[in-house]
């Protein structure tokens, strides 16, 4: 059943001449994790503002439970919301903060103090509570934020790149922090992020955004490798991207500026020989040996450059006018190619993508 | 080169340090020197003993507190509104509020004069009867004066404030858990501008207990005009009372260092 809804909703800005967000169509179901992924200025952080009312949408409707919330004023929906910059209460402690919304709501003195116990318990920071923000590191201030936020056991929890701030480490260790809370509290979350490690690894879906519309809608698998939309595929994880001419679509053979590939036919059903298409494959996808059988495309080209990263190593295949990019992972026994030398990679069919 | 340009800068300071300093230590030796022939504090004495002193010094004193509280009233909320929800009004806020250093005390007094002297009316509707006419009346528009004069700086003051605290997002946050616009302000943007508004509610101290124009048009017993006529008057008395008001005022100062630095902690970010 729907919990959270956004109905045709749109917001232009005074004096904009194109709207922030557009069309904007949305059903999270109660407990559900949906993460806003998109670039700066896609209009990820002003739906998240309408969803908490501090922008009124200029067309459409926000229901939360049925009950239509679009016109409520912020303070009186119940939702919780952490920010980026924390915004803590610099004049209050850790606990002052962390009871301020039970406190504005009138509650005891006995049932604040309880409250502001089980939050900092739920935050592993029972010993830091007569602190000020000021004393505390960037990750304990977001988990302060967190637990202010849920304190008042809202219907909704709304987070807006509560990880930017943080160094990498911290980044990853909280984001499975807020995703263990979330789930042992039941509650129904937003999260936006331009991150898409961090949108992938923790959401039950996500919805890719750019220049106001949604492009994608779906579960983090299915974004990532049955992207609908060239953008989708090229925001979200690292692709290759080539220009292609249909050859055989009852085949499925395309024509690449250097080599000619096979799709699964699939891909081309509706498309005419000699019509032009983009074929994109991700880099994790080719290999510099064939797997066997299945790998039916191969391209020959000369190193340019290889990239350690890690878990993998990049290499940069020159392939006519193309740079192909392969990933190998990483193992203590992985011979990097040269710089300069000659190189062939092999991929199946099946991991081609023909774009829209 | 640098060195050069060093020892030019000192000694420029050292220019400026005597001109301001070497007319304060003049006054200070002949306020010393009331009984001929020796060195003493009987013009502090003297000028601690009229009662006119204290009476003035008081009634001053009440004046700047009543302007302070006026001040607080008009500015916090503008600030806060423009640095919120109006940011574009930011450069017309601020022009209005540095007037009073372009438009001279004497400008405005008689505007006041002009305007209050007499039944104010609109389209020939009386809205206000004089309000030079009685004493009480007279104390409120020389409050509404000063409140005017310590515009440039209790704003300045409570502008700095605001942009040292992120306020669009820590109303925000209030909001979210609950908070009215009212809650909002008194209880999360006021604490955290404890600092700034002391500093311009210091400044404004000063600057009441100082002023002589408006305080001696409007005849009001302040402190400026009977500094000034103990200079007439009582030469040495005058300027030990000029030594107390620099102390005064350097003592306000004092505290506004010292409890800046007390608060010198970061109002957002980490450690």
């Amino acid at each position: 059943m729907t919990f959270l809804a956004l109905t045709n909703v749109r917001k232009v800005f005074p004096n904009a001449t194109t709207p922030a967000v557009d069309d904007f169509n949305l059903s999270v179901q109660r407990g559900e994790f949906v993460s806003f992924l998109g670039p700066s200025g896609c209009g990820k952080t002003t739906t998240l503002r309408m969803v908490a009312g501090f922008e009124h949408p200029t067309a459409g409707a926000i229901t939360i439970d049925g009950r239509d919330i679009t016109g409520v004023r912020p303070n009186q929906r119940n939702i919780g919301m952490v920010f980026q910059s924390y915004a803590l209460f610099p004049n209050m402690t850790v606990a002052d903060n962390i009871g301020f919304g039970l406190k504005v709501k009138g509650a005891s003195k006995a049932e604040i103090k309880q409250r502001v116990a089980e939050m900092l318990s739920l935050i592993k920071l029972e010993q830091l509570g007569g602190r000020y923000p000021y004393q505390l590191s960037g990750g304990q201030q977001q988990r302060v934020a967190l637990a202010r936020a849920l304190a008042i056991r809202p219907q909704l929890l709304l987070l807006d790149e509560p990880l930017s701030a943080l160094d990498a480490k911290i980044r990853v260790s909280l984001r499975n922090e807020i995703r263990a809370i979330q789930r042992q509290l039941g509650i129904t979350t937003i999260y936006v992020t331009h991150d898409q490690e961090e949108a992938l690894s923790l959401s039950d879906r996500v919805v890719v955004m750019n220049a106001g519309v949604i492009e994608q809608i779906g579960a983090p698998f299915e974004v990532y490798n049955f992207p609908k939309t060239a953008f989708v595929a090229s925001f979200v994880g690292t692709l290759n991207i080539f220009e292609a001419r249909v050859s055989d679509p009852a085949a499925g053979v395309l024509q690449l500026s250097a080599a000619t590939i096979l799709v699964s036919p699939s891909h081309l059903s509706g498309r005419r020989a000699g019509e032009a298409v983009k074929v994109a494959m991700r880099p994790e996808m080719i290999h510099v040996k064939s797997t066997g059988a299945a790998d039916e495309n191969r391209l020959t080209g000369v190193v340019e450059n290889v990239a350690f990263l890690g878990a993998v190593a990049r290499i940069h295949l020159r392939v006519g006018e193309m740079t192909v990019l392969v990933d190998e992972f990483n193992n203590p026994h992985l011979a990097v190619p040269a710089v300069g030398s000659a190189l062939t990679c092999y991929f199946a069919r099946e991991g081609c993508i023909v774009l829209a | 080169m640098s060195q050069r340009a060093g020892w030019f800068a000192w000694l420029i300071f050292m220019i400026g340090a005597l001109y301001f300093v070497l007319p304060l230590f003049g006054t200070f030796v002949f306020s010393l020197q009331k009984v001929r022939g020796s060195i003493g504090f009987s013009a502090y004495t003297a000028a601690f003993a009229n009662p006119d002193f204290l009476r003035t010094f008081l009634f001053s004193s009440l004046i700047a507190v009543l302007t302070i509280v006026a001040s607080l009233a008009l500015i916090v909320p503008t600030a806060f509104w423009v640095n919120l929800r109006m940011p574009r009004w930011r450069g017309v806020v601020e022009f209005i509020t540095l007037l009073p250093f372009v438009i001279p005390a004497i400008v405005l007094v008689f505007g006041v004069i002009r305007t209050y002297g007499k039944p104010l009316t609109l389209f020939g509707i009386p809205l206000l009867p004089p309000l030079l006419n009685t004493e009480l009346s007279t104390n409120i528009v020389l409050v509404a004066a000063y409140t005017v004069l310590s515009l440039p700086y209790m704003y300045r003051a409570t502008d700095n404030g605001l942009r040292a605290m992120d306020v669009r997002t820590l109303a925000e946050a209030a909001q979210s858990l609950g908070a009215s616009w009212v809650t909002v302000l008194m209880r999360v943007i006021l604490p955290n501008l404890r600092t700034a508004l002391l500093s311009g509610a210091l400044l404004t101290f000063a600057i009441v207990i100082g002023e002589y124009t408006i305080a001696a048009f409007l005849a009001r017993p302040m402190f400026g005009p009977y500094l000034q006529l103990q200079v007439r008057n009582r030469a040495y008395e005058a300027a030990a009372l000029t030594i107390v008001a620099f102390a005064l005022t350097w003592l306000a100062m004092g505290i506004i260092d010292l409890i800046t630095r007390q608060r010198s902690t970061p109002l957002t970010g980490g450690r």
